[in-house]
C-alpha cells in the first residue's frame, strides 16, 4: 500500500493550516526551540528581467523513491517503512552528524536544540496505517495537500506528486514569466 | 553459477554483497575480510570515544553471523587478500589458499597513514580509523591519566579527536603542517574564523608545524618535535595526517591504481570482472571530470550497490562524486564543497557574515568552490543546487529552493551569487 504525497501549489495560499496540525500531532515544541517538520512559504521572488512571483508552498519530507539521506546517514537511524513507503526513522543511536542533511536536497531534516538529534516529517506512516490522512492532509481545507495511495495516483493522471513538485514550480515560474513578457 | 568475491567488508563490501544478492539469489558469494567482526563505520570511532553510541553502535549492519545468514554469503574471518591475478581474476590468501572467480570487487578502504618516523610508536601515540583506535582512546581517556593532548593535522579526523579531548575535559593543542585549519577545502578567510571559534573554546592552535619525530619524556610524557624545531608537549599524541587506500596487494596484480584502484561509471577497473569500490577507489568526479579518490560513507554505500548490482549481471552507473566535506565538531559545523584549489585571483567572490552563518563562494565561468559555517540544515539544498550548476550551467534554480533558502536567512545577494542570471 505504498502512498504518494500530492501538492497542488494553485490551491495553496500559505494558511499554514498544515503546520499548526503537524506541531499538534508530533507534539513539536516550539517554546523550547524544537521545529515544525512541515513549513510553509508565502515569499516573493523578484526576477531579473522584472516582475514578482509570489510562491505559496508547503513542503516537508517528500519521501523520495530512492532516498540519498537513508545511506548517508553512518548509523543506520533512516529507513523506508514497508508498508507506506514513507521514510521514517529512529533515531536512538542518532549522534547529530547531519549527514542526512547535507544528502537530502529538500533540507527536510531538522535538529532538536536540547539534545541535536534529528527529527522530521514520517508522513504520519502510523495513522496512514491506521487507514487515516497525515495531519496535514486532513487540516488542508482547501485541497493542495493530500495523501493518496500510489494506483489511485497513477490512475488519476495527475503530475503533483511531491517528488515532482520541484518541476512544478519551475513550470509555474516559466509560465508566469511568459506573462510578464 | 555466477561466483563473486569481496575484498574486505565495511560499508562498500556490504553494499555489494546486499545488492549482489538481490538481483541473483542463486550467485556464490564468498566474502574475505581481515577483521573478525561485522562491517563498521570508522567514522564512528570518536562518537564512541564520546560516550554518544554504544560499542555496538558502530556497527550498523549487524554481527558478521547475522549478515552471513541474511544474505546468504560464505564469510572469510580473519583472512586478509595478499595477492591478486588480475587475468585469471583468482586472489591469494597468506596461508597460500587460492581461488577463482567469475567477479572480484576490491573493497579494502583506507588505513591512516603514520609515516615511519622515530617515536611513532611510543605508549601514548595513537590514530584513529578502526573500532580498535576507538577502543584504545576511550580506555586511555577514561584512565583518567591523560591530563593533556595534542592532535597533529587539522582535518576532519583531528578535528574529532580533539573533540573527544575536549569533551573529557582535556587541554589540547592542535598542530598543522599546513598554514590553516582544513586547508585541502577552507578559504583562508573561512580558516580565520574556525581557528577564532576554537580558540574560544580554549584549543590551542599552532600552523605551518611539520612532524619530525616523537621523544620520550624523563617524566613519562611524549614531545613531538617539529621540523622548524617547535617542541609540544602532552600525555597523548595523536597523529592524523592522512589516509592511504588499501591497494598495495594489488601490486603485479594487473589493476590499474593511482592513488587508489581506477575505476569507470561502472565501478568497473581496467580489466573486465574486477571492481572497486569505497575508500579504496578512485572515481569520477564531475567538477573536474578526473578521477579521485573521495573517502565518504555515502560514496562507499552507493559504490558498493552499484558494484554489487554489476557484478550480478545488471547494468547500473555511479552518477559521481562531487568534492564534499562536512565538518561536524563541538556543535559546529563547516561545510565545503567543490575545489578550492582550482579558484584563481581573477574569479568573481561572494562574502557574506551574520550572527549565525559565515558564507565564501568563488565562481569563474562556473561555480567553483563554497565554504559555509552555520548551515547545517540546508546544506543540502546548497549542495544539490551547486551539483546541479557543475553538471549544467544552465540549470534552472527551482523555486522550492529559492523559497528554503530565504526562509532559512540566505540573502538574496547569495542566490543571486549561486543562481547567476537565472532569475
Ligand atoms: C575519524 C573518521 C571520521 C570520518 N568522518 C566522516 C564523515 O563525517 N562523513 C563521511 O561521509 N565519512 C567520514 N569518514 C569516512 C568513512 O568512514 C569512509 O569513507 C567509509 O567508512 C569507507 O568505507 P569502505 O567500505 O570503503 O572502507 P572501510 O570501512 O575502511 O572497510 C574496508 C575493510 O576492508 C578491510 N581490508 C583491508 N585490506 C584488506 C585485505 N587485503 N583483505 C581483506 N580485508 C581487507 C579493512 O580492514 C576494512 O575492514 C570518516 C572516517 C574516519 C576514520
Ligand atoms: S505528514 Fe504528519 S509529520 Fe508529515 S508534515 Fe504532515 S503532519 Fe507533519
Ligand atoms: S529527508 Fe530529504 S532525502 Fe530523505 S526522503 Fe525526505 S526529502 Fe527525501
Ligand atoms: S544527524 Fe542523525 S539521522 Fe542524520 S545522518 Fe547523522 S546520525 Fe543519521
Amino acid at each position: 500500500m505504498k502512498h504518494v504525497f500530492t501538492f497542488d501549489p494553485d490551491r495553496c495560499c500559505a494558511c499554514s493550516s498544515c503546520m499548526i496540525a503537524c506541531t499538534d500531532q508530533n507534539d513539536i515544541d516550539l517554546k523550547a526551540g524544537e521545529k515544525c517538520f512541515r513549513k510553509t512559504y508565502d515569499t516573493e521572488v523578484a526576477f531579473k528581467e522584472g516582475g514578482i512571483y509570489c510562491a505559496y508552498l508547503s513542503t516537508a519530507c517528500m519521501h523520495c523513491e530512492d532516498a540519498p539521506c537513508i545511506a548517508a546517514c553512518p548509523v543506520g537511524c533512516i529507513s523506508k517503512d514497508s508498508d507506506t513507503g514513507f521514510t521514517i526513522y529512529d533515531n536512538t543511536n542518532c549522534i547529530g552528524c547531519k549527514s542526512c542533511a547535507m544528502a537530502c536536497p529538500f533540507g527536510a531534516p531538522r535538529y532538536n536544540g536540547a539534545d541535536g538529534k534529528m527529527v522530521k516529517c514520517d508522513g504520519c506512516y502510523i495513522r496512514v496505517k491506521h487507514g487515516m490522512k497525515p495531519a496535514c492532509v486532513r487540516a488542508c481545507s482547501f485541497g493542495a495537500l493530500d495523501c493518496i495511495m500510489e494506483e489511485e495516483y497513477r490512475n488519476s493522471g495527475s503530475d503533483k506528486a511531491c517528488n515532482v513538485l520541484i518541476d512544478q514550480a519551475n513550470l509555474r515560474k516559466k509560465e508566469a514569466l511568459r506573462r510578464w513578457r | 553459477m555466477n561466483k563473486i568475491a569481496i575484498i574486505g567488508f565495511g560499508a562498500a563490501g556490504y553494499c555489494a554483497a546486499a545488492a549482489a544478492r538481490k538481483c541473483d539469489p542463486d550467485a556464490l558469494i564468498d566474502v574475505y575480510t581481515d577483521d573478525g567482526r561485522g562491517p563498521y563505520n570508522p567514522m564512528l570511532a570518536t562518537y564512541y570515544v564520546k560516550g554518544a553510541i554504544d560499542y555496538e553502535a558502530m556497527f550498523p549492519f549487524g554481527s558478521l553471523d547475522e549478515i552471513e545468514e541474511r544474505l546468504n554469503l560464505c564469510i572469510y574471518r580473519n583472512s586478509a587478500v595478499t595477492g591478486l591475478d588480475g587475468e585469471t581474476k583468482t586472489i591469494f590468501l597468506s596461508d597460500g589458499t587460492k581461488a577463482a572467480y567469475d567477479n572480484i570487487l576490491i573493497s579494502t578502504g583506507a588505513a591512516a597513514f603514520v609515516p615511519p618516523i622515530q617515536g611513532g610508536d611510543l605508549p601514548g601515540v595513537f590514530k584513529m580509523r578502526t573500532a580498535e583506535d576507538g577502543v584504545y582512546l576511550k580506555k586511555l581517556l577514561d584512565s583518567g591519566k591523560i591530563r593533556s593532548g595534542l592532535v597533529v593535522g587539522a582535518s576532519w579526523v583531528g578535528i574529532k579527536v580533539v573533540e573527544d579531548l575536549v569533551e573529557h575535559g582535556i587541554p589540547c593543542t592542535l598542530v598543522d603542517g599546513a598554514d590553516w585549519a582544513f586547508s585541502i577545502a577552507a578559504f583562508r578567510q573561512t580558516a580565520q574564523r574556525i581557528h577564532r571559534d576554537l580558540e574560544q573554546k580554549g584549543i590551542k592552535l599552532a600552523f605551518g608545524q611539520m612532524l619530525s619525530h616523537i621523544e620520550q619524556e624523563k617524566d613519562g610524557r611524549i614531545t613531538a618535535v617539529m621540523k622548524n624545531g617547535c617542541r609540544f608537549t602532552a600525555d597523548a599524541i595523536a597523529i592524523c595526517i592522512g589516509v592511504r587506500p588499501n591497494a598495495a596487494f594489488l601490486k603485479d596484480s594487473g589493476v590499474a591504481v593511482n592513488r587508489g584502484v581506477l575505476v569507470d561509471e561502472r565501478m568497473s577497473t581496467n580489466l573486465p570482472g574486477i571492481y572497486a569500490a569505497g575508500d579504496c577507489c578512485e572515481a569520477f568526479e564531475i567538477q573536474s571530470g578526473e578521477r579521485k579518490n573521495i573517502g565518504l560513507w555515502f560514496n562507499a554505500r552507493k559504490q558498493g550497490e552499484v558494484a554489487g548490482a554489476n557484478m550480478a549481471g545488471r547494468r547500473k552507473a555511479f552518477g559521481g562524486n562531487a568534492l564534499l566535506n562536512l565538518a561536524h565538531y563541538l556543535d559546529y559545523d563547516f561545510i565545503s564543497i567543490g575545489d578550492v584549489a582550482s579558484c584563481r585571483d581573477e574569479d568573481q567572490v561572494y562574502e557574506y557574515e551574520d550572527d549565525r552563518y559565515y558564507i565564501r563562494a568563488v565562481r569563474g565561468e562556473k561555480l567553483k568552490c563554497l565554504n559555509m559555517i552555520g548551515t547545517g540544515e540546508s546544506n543540502g539544498v546548497v549542495k544539490s543546487l551547486f551539483i546541479k550548476c557543475f553538471e549544467n550551467n544552465q540549470a534552472e534554480m527551482d523555486m522550492t529552493s529559492i523559497c528554503h533558502l530565504k526562509g532559512s536567512g540566505f540573502p538574496d545577494s547569495f542566490i543571486d551569487f549561486i543562481g547567476r542570471d537565472q532569475h
